[in-house]
């Protein structure tokens, strides 16, 4: 290795590199050298043939290498031929002079990887959002009743995982003796003479939510939050019989099955980073249930016409709706405000039920006796 | 043989740079919501990849984060469709034939393998495409359904056969692999035979089998002090899996060909377990201790702010400015916890062990080699997205 500076070229550099022509994969000892402040291009002269220039403005220097003392070029208009230069006062003057030695090179295809990304969101959507929804509501109908029986026992067990302290035990089921008689007698009532492929289970998880939910194969579960707010056993039979037409109309199967669609590809698209989190969000969508306007609507009406058939009054829901939002008012979101006000608008509602009940006397019996009333208040108690 | 003209490998992996690349990159990809992982592995493969370098040549690694993140895309069509479909239709079966989620979970976890070997050839596929040495290309071709049908064959069989036959799955998917990888126009090619694998992994195949006994003898009423023997065949197993992967690595790369072009390689069982054993030991010890630092210094910052302890835990109790500070520190913490463990895993793991790999290695043929012509580029859109979907690709 020379290097030559003369008196009236000052700073030149003549060295030995090594250089790769991207066809071949002879190393070629190749002499580089770069004449003076005024040139703009490195001369490469091979041992054999012509010698050729590399302009500074487009030597690249591969960026995250490993071996720092020596320096291996590329060209901007080139992606296979490379120098590897050693000479470390040649690789300073070159990190020197070149000031577009690390420049990044442009991204290309950005309208390719835009369509792509656009395409794998609207894809996923659509198999989410429709594909699906629409495959599940088909199989909801063709699952035999002791398959769901079994999914939603399944289901129960996952929800009352999920939604117990991070860590902590799942949820308490209570099953005090007296609450549950008095549960056992409202169900009773409600479902005289009805026919369902499964026995109906009803259940009540120890927890502050004013809530009640449907899971699939015949679920009914409360939490005991909702008998503390509730006014009088008749609202409380308005919950389980508008439940009971989820129930009925096979709703939470529907929901369920969607779930296991898309908790796989939802895991997919957050990998394992979002882990526990997603089976915890498949529990909130159980529980907060989002059924459709039309089910909401089915669900209602074949409440009426249950409590009605029991001797109770419709509008019991609509005061159940009223206590709510007095006592905490403005606050829509949470627990069964935000499942019974989701799309038909709960005013709405509320008047639809004291339309339902207009010309109805007063409930000729409640719901349950004060005793039964108290003892259902303390079934997580006894 | 060695002989004078033979590439030794060097290897050029240091600690500070790769640790400094690798803390950056990953706040980055925390910044950015995991989106800058592709580029991160893109700039840690061209890390590895230019450390390693035989005949005092790095390798180049040309890929790109773009392409990666394309490939993430087109995967993610594509399995989404696959894997919420397949779910779906196995939670329906499995509920309505066989009452319960057991069978679903089961079968669609078998429904994955094959695409995991897909995915698997897929990777190969495209980073030997992106891998470059002496400017030359190297390539696998394309056969990955192939790859997988034929991977899911050998180790059914080897399980079946309680694992005896592991070294034939071994071998064979070897052979696939390397018969379709290219350098530049020349091609690999895997000789020798499937049974010449048994020598190390008799240190495996003798006390698993043992153990297999052991565990019958006592579950069939026999003298469960027999049991005490698994005190002696366990964690012999154990070096007898890592003794086999680093000599099955060893004996293959031996009987690979490419044309005259051979390879030596030498990595020691008993370097790559000490690298796990004290590399896995100071990445947590160092990860603690910076947990520790750090919490020192946050007592000792709210000690020196002065305040009486009562005031500060009333101030973060309640829904504050500070009760958010707090809770967004605690994130910050959390992820800072894993980006510092990933960082010195790879400086105290994975660069040690690239490292003893390339360092044995040593490449003969030096004039055929001169004479290896390019390659055509492999285009290969889709990148390695099935296996980043997947979450088969580590860290590199
Ligand atoms: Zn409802």
């Amino acid at each position: 290795m020379s290097r030559a500076d003369s008196q009236d070229n000052p700073p030149t550099l003549s060295i030995f590199a090594d250089y790769f022509d991207g066809v071949s994969a002879r190393v070629q000892r190749v002499a580089v050298s770069l004449a003076g402040d005024q040139t703009a291009a490195l001369e490469i002269g091979p041992p054999e043939g012509e010698a050729f220039e590399w302009p500074l403005d487009r030597l690249r220097a591969l960026p995250d290498q490993a071996h720092k003392s020596s320096l291996t070029l590329g060209r901007s208009d080139d992606p296979l031929a490379r120098l590897v230069i050693t000479d470390p006062a040649a690789i300073a003057m070159l990190r020197r002079r070149c000031s577009t030695l690390s420049a990044r090179a442009p991204v290309t295809g950005l309208g390719r990887l835009i369509g792509w990304g656009a395409g794998a969101v609207a894809s996923v959507a659509l198999i989410i959002g429709v594909l699906i929804p629409l495959m599940a509501n088909q199989l909801a109908q063709l699952l035999p009743p002791e398959g769901e029986k079994a999914l939603g026992d399944a289901t129960f067990e996952q929800v009352r995982q999920a939604l117990g302290q991070q860590g902590a035990a799942a949820l308490r089921v209570c099953d005090g003796p007296k609450g549950a008689a008095a549960l056992k007698l409202m169900q009773a009532r409600l479902t005289d003479g009805l026919d369902l492929p499964y026995p109906l289970t009803v259940r009540v998880l120890q927890g502050e939510p004013v809530n009640a939910f449907a899971l699939p194969g015949g679920y009914i579960v409360f939490f005991d939050g909702l008998f503390a707010a509730a006014n009088s056993p008749d609202e409380v039979a308005a919950v389980m019989a508008h439940e009971l037409g989820h129930v009925v109309a096979r709703d939470p199967t529907r929901i369920a099955l969607r779930s296991a669609g898309s908790i796989g590809v939802l895991g997919l698209l957050f990998g394992d980073f979002a882990g526990g989190g997603i089976a915890l969000l498949l529990a909130e969508r159980l529980v907060q249930a989002n059924y459709t306007q039309a089910a909401e609507a089915a669900a209602d009406r074949f409440a009426y016409d249950r409590l009605r058939g029991a001797g109770l009054r419709p509008d019991a829901l609509a005061a159940l709706f009223k206590t709510l939002k007095a006592q905490n008012p403005g606050a829509e979101a949470g627990g069964i405000v935000s499942h019974f006000s989701s799309h038909p608008a709960l005013g709405d509602r509320i008047a639809a039920a004291e339309a339902a009940s207009a010309g109805l006397s007063a409930a000729r019996q409640p719901a349950l006796t004060k005793a039964q009333w108290r003892a259902l208040k303390g079934i997580c108690r006894e | 043989m060695i002989s004078l003209s033979d590439l030794d490998t060097e290897y050029a992996g240091r600690k500070a740079p790769l640790f400094r690349l690798v803390l950056g990159a990953s706040v980055l990809t925390v910044l950015t919501l995991g989106f800058y992982r592709f580029w991160m592995k893109t700039r840690l493969r061209r890390y590895y990849w230019s450390a390693i370098r035989p005949g005092g040549l790095s390798l180049e690694y040309v890929g790109r984060g773009s392409e990666k993140l394309l490939g993430f895309l087109i995967a993610v069509v594509f399995l989404a469709f696959y894997i919420g479909i397949v779910n779906l239709i196995l939670v329906f079966f499995s509920f309505s034939v066989l009452d319960g989620p057991g069978a679903a979970y089961a079968m669609s976890f078998v429904g994955i393998i094959p695409l995991v070997f897909f995915a698997r050839y897929r990777a190969r596929r495209y980073i030997l495409a992106r891998t470059r040495w002496r400017g030359i290309r190297m390539g696998l071709e394309p056969g990955a359904w192939g790859y997988s049908w034929r991977a899911m064959m050998h180790w059914t069989l080897a399980i079946l056969t309680l694992g005896v036959l592991w070294p034939r799955a071994t071998f064979w998917l070897e052979k696939y692999r390397t018969d379709r990888t290219w350098f530049g126009d020349l091609r690999l090619t895997q000789g020798g035979r499937w049974t010449m694998l048994y020598r190390p992994f008799r240190h495996f195949l003798v006390p698993w089998i043992v153990s297999l006994a052991v565990v019958a003898a006592a579950l069939a009423g026999g003298d469960l002090r027999l049991l005490l023997l698994l005190v002696l065949t366990v964690p012999w197993t154990i070096f007898g899996i890592f003794h086999y992967l680093v000599q099955s690595f060893r004996i293959l790369a031996e009987a690979k060909t490419a044309d005259g072009v051979e390879f030596k390689a030498a990595p020691r069982t008993g370097r790559i377990i000490g690298i796990y054993a004290l590399g896995l030991t100071l990445a947590y010890s160092s990860t603690t201790a910076l947990v520790a630092v750090a919490g020192v210094l946050l007592f000792a910052l709210f000690n020196l702010s002065g305040l009486p302890h009562d005031l500060l835990t009333e101030m973060f109790s309640r829904v504050t400015v500070a009760g958010w500070l707090m809770a967004a520190a605690s994130i910050v913490a959390y992820f800072a916890i894993f980006i510092a463990y990933g960082a010195f895993y790879q400086i105290f793991v994975t660069m040690p062990v690239i490292g003893h790999y390339a360092e044995t290695l040593t490449i003969g043929g030096r004039a055929r080699l001169n004479k290896v012509r390019q390659r055509r580029r492999d285009e290969f859109a889709e990148a390695d997205g099935f296996a980043e979907a997947l979450d088969l690709g580590a860290a590199i």
